[in-house]
């Protein structure tokens, strides 16, 4: 196994998360701090089995945001949410510090792209990909100028239950999320499940 | 009842009332109840010198069979186990223990004392498990008697005369009062059809009669088959009033009061005295230093002739290379945790859903149950706790840990609350059978299996359309049943038909070291 990063980071979190947890009690048993990874894979790989999707090599100003989000239940709250609500719960505990100590940890995961799900009609998705280009970058590389991730290399299951989630309203409709509120019409542009799988297929093409 | 019933209304009315089909769906998660499992222990050699490393992913109880089997032949067992703690869904809470639920860490402060547990995952061991049973025999696991049904317990619904909870006894003697008369009635209808002899019609009537408690004339007038309203012992017993059928029937939870001791949960049940995680401890004792704790895997590759696994110990990869794997991690991880599966495999693992199971407990301030002459078993209620269990151990003593929900194969709304939510839920169900609960209990914890760490689920879901396995899923389960390369063997109850048993867990195991078994001896 090629990730020292685990090594050194999973210490570092040890302290941030183990300390307040362990207050709360006299017990001293070992709480197990690696709790990120249970849901979202070795590594940070990403795991379908939980719909959970990669981490590692996600941008940190985007990942801060949707801690923030989620510990403030901008995302994940809405009760068709499913997923979502199976990780909003994971994020309230966190604080402002042990959110940059998460990010760094994060970040020191080696990034490997997702494997390919999907199939669908990859060339009936590139004429919709153009209205996406102009955020998320023609190479789907993400723009922190304008707030908007990288979408290539992330899981495709996962992308297609945000576009899903998007266009429901069951993502971005939250008072207080001004990005969400930006892409959730991009994705009701969307005509229907069909066109969200050819996107997505889309998406699969660009540099990985 | 004035109007004559036919058979085919009487089997209707019969099926709406108790939703048998459901009853059976539910009591077995696939639909089906086996037959008793023959001790399928497999007979195993000795390893060929520099052939027996074996790895073990999961100190589930699957695992823990294999592992077990396997040293007590001379194999080399390593178990690689991801909580700090063995026996996976097999989880007893106690004084002082970490409930590891993510996001919702909490710490056990009731009473420590050896009654004062809970049984969070698996709880009943019926008689007819007998390779559960033989190993509980053999790792010197005492076992107690566990009351899965007491008649004083009590059946609660809103729907059913103003949400009053009647006792256990009161429902079941009124429902077959109201049968009996039924079969009676219809018994005329059905020797239209198909004569009886005058003998066969007498036997048949008097077991209606019976069945129903009815008297001479075949009608039901009451029973002090539920007990007397007052009296009975050194003066004259005075009869309950009857509750009417009508009333009755507003609830589904009625069947509960006549189908508890049938099924799977119909044999003798027991529990392991002290917690169904001594069963755990049995075998961890046996293993010694072959189990290792807090060692996550992180990653399995299969060669044609071993497996080599990567996990974490002390924050740092390591590597292991083995003959053979036998892997017990629940398939939902295993698409998260990095690998060289066949793409078959993964599709077969992939397709799995994660099932759902919550419960909750109470340290009871007193054992205020008994003072209902209630002792052990369940109570039922429309609330969606569904269920109170009384314990069955610790009789008399001052205190006692009472279960205070459990919904199997249901519970995201309470899995997705809050700590504080979930204990007000719990409270709010349990006063509808007990109405000065909230002043009774203390010290709630609460389990939601979706979230416990490393197991975020129970037990695995193959079937999607609501009956059995259907061909296709059936497929699937035979792909990820089969060895991968003849090195990696998927085991649990994920890899049987009756999942959430123990006993299915162990039998997995058993089908897996008997095909490597045969194996080693077709190579050798
Ligand atoms: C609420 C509930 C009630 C139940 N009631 C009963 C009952 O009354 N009677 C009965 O007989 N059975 C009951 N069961 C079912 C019984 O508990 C299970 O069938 C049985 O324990 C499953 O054993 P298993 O071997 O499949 O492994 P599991 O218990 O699923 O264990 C899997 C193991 O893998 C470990 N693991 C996960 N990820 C990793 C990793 N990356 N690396 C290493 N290890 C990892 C886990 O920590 C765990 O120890 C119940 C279960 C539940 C949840
Ligand atoms: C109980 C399982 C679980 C745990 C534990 C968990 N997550 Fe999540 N996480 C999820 C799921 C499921 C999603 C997908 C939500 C969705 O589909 O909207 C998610 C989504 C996310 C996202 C959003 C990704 C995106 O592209 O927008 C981030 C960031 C995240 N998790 C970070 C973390 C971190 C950091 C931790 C550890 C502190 C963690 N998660 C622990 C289940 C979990
Ligand atoms: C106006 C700019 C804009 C356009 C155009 C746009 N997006 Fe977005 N998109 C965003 C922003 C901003 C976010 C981040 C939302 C947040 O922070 O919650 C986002 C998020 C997403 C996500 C969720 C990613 C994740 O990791 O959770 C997906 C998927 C997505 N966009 C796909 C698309 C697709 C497909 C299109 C074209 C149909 C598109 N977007 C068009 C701005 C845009």
């Amino acid at each position: 196994m090629k990730n020292s990063a685990v090594t050194v980071s999973s210490l570092v979190l040890g302290s941030l998360l183990a300390a307040p947890a362990l207050a709360q009690s006299e017990v001293a048993e070992y709480y197990n701090d690696r709790y990120c990874m249970t849901c979202h894979g070795a590594d940070g790989m990403g795991s379908e089995g939980i719909s959970a999707p990669r981490l590692a090599g996600m941008e940190p100003w985007y990942l801060k945001r949707q801690l923030e989000n989620f510990r403030a239940g901008v995302r994940g709250t809405h009760p068709m949410d499913l997923q979502g609500r199976e990780m909003q719960p994971m994020a309230v505990p966190l604080t402002d510090a042990s959110i940059a100590e998460l990010l760094e940890w994060i970040g020191g995961w080696e990034y490997k792209p997702a494997e390919i799900t999907l199939q669908a009609d990859a060339a009936a998705g590139a004429p919709l990909y153009a209205a996406c280009a102009s955020c998320h970058g023609s190479n789907a590389e993400g723009n922190e100028a304008l707030g908007a991730p990288a979408l290539a290399g992330q899981n495709d299951w996962y992308l297609v239950t945000q576009l899903k989630n998007f266009k429901a309203g069951y993502r971005g409709t939250h008072a207080d999320d001004t990005y969400g509120a930006q892409m959730a019409p991009m994705a009701a542009a969307l005509s229907d499940d069909t066109a969200i799988l050819n996107v997505v297929s889309y998406i699969n093409t660009l540099g990985r | 009842m004035s109007n004559p019933v036919s058979r085919r209304e009487f089997m209707n009315l019969l099926g709406a009332t108790f939703g048998t089909g459901t009853l059976i769906r539910v009591s077995s998660a696939l639909g089906l109840l086996p037959a008793v499992a023959a001790l399928t222990r497999p007979v195993l050699a000795a390893p060929a010198p520099g052939a027996g490393k074996v790895v073990v992913l999961g100190a589930g109880i699957s695992g823990l069979t294999v592992a077990w089997e396997l040293s007590k032949v001379g194999y080399d067992v390593t178990v690689l186990e991801a909580s700090n703690r063995a026996g996976g869904r097999i989880m007893t809470v106690r004084s002082g223990d970490v409930v590891d639920e993510i996001g919702n860490r909490q710490v056990c402060e009731w009473d420590n004392e050896p009654h004062m547990y809970f049984n969070a995952g698996a709880a009943r061991i019926p008689s007819t498990h007998r390779n559960l049973l033989s190993y509980c025999k053999e790792l010197g696991v005492d076992l107690e008697v566990f009351i899965n049904e007491s008649k004083t317990a009590l059946i609660q619904d809103d729907a059913m005369l103003d949400g009053k909870p009647l006792r256990n006894a009161d429902v079941s003697t009124n429902v077959r009062g109201f049968l009996g008369e039924l079969f009676a009635k219809s018994f005329t209808t059905a020797q239209l059809e198909q004569p009886f002899t005058e003998s066969e019609a007498e036997t048949i009537l008097g077991l209606i009669r019976g069945f129903g408690s009815l008297n001479r004339d075949m009608k039901y007038t009451g029973s002090n088959r539920n007990g007397y309203a007052s009296g009975g012992f050194i003066d004259h017993g005075v009869q309950k009033e009857i509750i009417e059928f009508k009333h009755l029937m507003k609830s589904r939870l009625i069947g509960n009061t006549l189908s508890a001791n049938e099924g799977e949960t119909g044999p003798i049940l027991m529990q392991p005295v002290g917690g169904m995680d001594r069963i755990t401890a049995g075998f961890t004792r046996a293993l010694g230093e072959r189990v290792k704790y807090q060692t996550p895997v992180l990653s399995v590759k299969v060669r044609a002739d071993g497996v080599d696994v990567a996990y974490l110990q002390d924050g740092a990869p390591q590597t292991i290379a083995a003959d053979y794997c036998f892997n017990c991690i629940p398939a939902h991880f295993m698409a998260g945790i990095e690998n060289n599966l066949p793409a078959e495999y993964m599709q077969a693992m992939k397709y799995i859903r994660r099932g759902e199971a919550i419960k909750g407990a109470f340290q009871a301030k007193e054992r205020f149950w008994e003072k209902e002459e209630i002792y052990g078993g369940i109570s039922w209620t429309s609330a969606p706790i569904r269920q109170l269990w009384y314990p069955s151990h610790g009789i008399h003593k001052e205190k006692g840990v009472i279960l205070a929900a459990y919904d199997f194969g249901n519970g995201m709304e309470y899995t997705r609350m809050t700590q504080a939510e979930r204990v007000e839920w719990l409270l709010k169900g349990g006063e509808k059978l007990h109405p000065n609960y909230r002043q009774l209990v203390e010290k709630p914890i609460t389990i939601a299996w979706h979230r416990m760490n490393h197991m975020l689920g129970c037990s695995a879901r193959w079937g999607r359309s609501g009956g059995g396995m259907t061909p296709e899923e059936e497929a699937l389960y035979h792909t990820l049943q089969a060895p991968a390369l003849g090195r990696h063997y998927m085991i649990g109850d994920q890899i049987s038909f009756h999942g959430a048993w123990q006993e299915s867990a162990i039998l997995s195991a058993h089908w897996a070291l008997a095909d490597m078994e045969q194996r080693v001896r077709s190579a050798a």
